[in-house]
């Protein structure tokens, strides 16, 4: 059985040339003609168009993967353009949330420093009030003993004391209760409370007498608005040369004035003191007058 | 020289001489002010003819003319008709109150005195900032 020959020759390669005077096509029928038998050419033929085909359709395979790598470096050129953008505003958001850290830590250090500064403030006026009112306390005591020593009149001293016990201490009613020639005590002084009220006291007997006696302010932990002469609002003795020369009776203080306070207390002991001492300084004067005091007297001081 | 300061003028009208001494005390401590003192209503209007006070203080019982009457008279005058009033007394009632502020007093501060209310209040009527 007999095939055709086959050309595997390509176009244009020697082998594939068109037969020319001389030349043979190896598989020609020998003593044919120069042409190459209809079939090969067929077969040629379609193998030309089979190879232009197939190279079309490569390099529209080749457009299209072009077009395809294109697109997708567009793409990629996009979401890296994205993720650079991305990374920008995350360092972005990054600082911010580190700038408002440290925004909340300044705003904690200013509200303790606030906080600190309300304490000193408070402070500062809680002493500031205390040391007024020391002032006020140490005004009270100075006027008291200023006005008690500026006159050397019994009147004077008495005035003087009454205003002590009205102005400074709060007194509605009170008494001045001095010891008369037998040593019994008499009011001799008497404000808010009817004189014939006012009983003689014993030294020694009752609030009054006591505090006569043994030297000491006596003063009630109650309401001084509600004292009475069983018991009185405070007995306050005055000393001078270490006896009583007198003892004072606050009965009831006004209504405004529910509660003894320390400048009160302070107010007894200066009282106590410079009452007693003025007191007695005016009535040695009453006496004496000026002369009490010559000049032999300084003459004999050490 | 001017100095830019505010200066006040202040009377007392009172007959302590202790009460008085106690008040310029407390009323040392209110700057630019300057304390005159009187010893009763009659002392206090004299004062007052001749110098017109930014606040007067005063005491209601007193001999010769009273506070009460003294803030009346006061309140008349047209020169002193609007200076502030204070009232300082023992009489701490309801009805001694209404009264004084009724005849035009502005404040009420009853005795013994504290000094810092009194101080308090003579900023608060010279409108001095506390």
């Amino acid at each position: 059985m007999s095939s055709e020959p086959r050309d595997t020759n390509v176009p244009g390669s020697g082998a594939g040339k068109a037969a020319g005077p001389g030349n043979t096509v190896s598989g020609a029928p020998a003593g044919g003609s120069q042409d190459p038998p209809e079939g090969l050419l067929e077969q040629r033929n379609a193998f030309v168009q089979t190879f232009f085909k197939k190279g079309a359709e490569l390099t529209e395979e080749l457009l299209r993967e072009e077009a395809r790598l294109r697109d997708r470096m567009l793409r990629l050129e996009s979401e890296n353009a994205q993720l650079r953008a991305q990374v920008a505003s995350d360092d972005a958001i990054r600082d911010l949330l580190s700038r408002i850290d440290q925004l909340e830590r300044d705003k904690r250090d200013l509200l303790s420093r606030i906080g600190n500064s309300h304490g000193d403030i408070e402070r500062f006026s809680r002493r500031f009030a205390e040391i007024e009112e020391e002032n006020a306390r140490l005004a009270s005591l100075y006027v008291a003993s200023f006005q008690l020593h500026s006159t050397l009149e019994l009147s004077g001293v008495v005035r003087h004391l009454r205003e002590l016990l009205a102005q400074l201490v709060g007194a509605e009613a009170y008494a001045l209760y001095v010891p008369d020639a037998d040593g019994t005590l008499v009011p001799v002084v008497s404000e808010g409370v009817p004189p014939k009220d006012l009983p003689h006291v014993h030294s020694g007997v009752g609030p009054i007498g006591e505090a006569f006696a043994d030297g000491h302010s006596q003063w009630t932990e109650g309401d001084p608005r509600a004292g009475t002469l069983e018991a009185p609002a405070a007995c306050v003795p005055l000393r001078a040369a270490d006896r009583s020369a007198g003892v004072i009776v606050i009965l009831r203080t006004f209504e405004q004035k529910a509660s003894f306070v320390d400048v009160d207390f302070e107010l007894f002991k200066l009282l106590g003191v410079h009452g007693g001492a003025a007191l007695a300084a005016a009535r040695l004067f009453a006496r004496h007058g000026l002369e009490i005091a010559s000049v032999d007297a300084f003459r004999d001081l050490p | 020289m001017t100095t830019g300061t505010t200066q006040y003028s202040c009377l007392i009208v009172e007959d302590s001489p202790m009460m008085r001494q106690l008040l310029v005390f407390a009323l040392a401590r209110v700057k630019n002010l300057r304390v005159t003192e009187a010893d009763d209503g009659v002392d206090g209007l004299r004062k007052l003819a001749s110098t017109k006070y930014d606040v007067i203080i005063t005491d209601i019982n007193m001999p010769i003319m009273d506070g009460l009457k003294l803030v009346k008279r006061v309140r008349t005058d047209p020169v002193h008709k609007d200076t502030p009033i204070m009232i300082i007394t023992t009489e701490g009632s309801h009805e001694d109150r209404q009264r004084a502020l009724s005849l035009g007093a502005n404040a009420y501060i009853t005795k013994p005195i504290q000094a810092p209310q009194v101080i308090a209040k003579v900023k608060e009527l010279l409108k001095i900032e506390l």
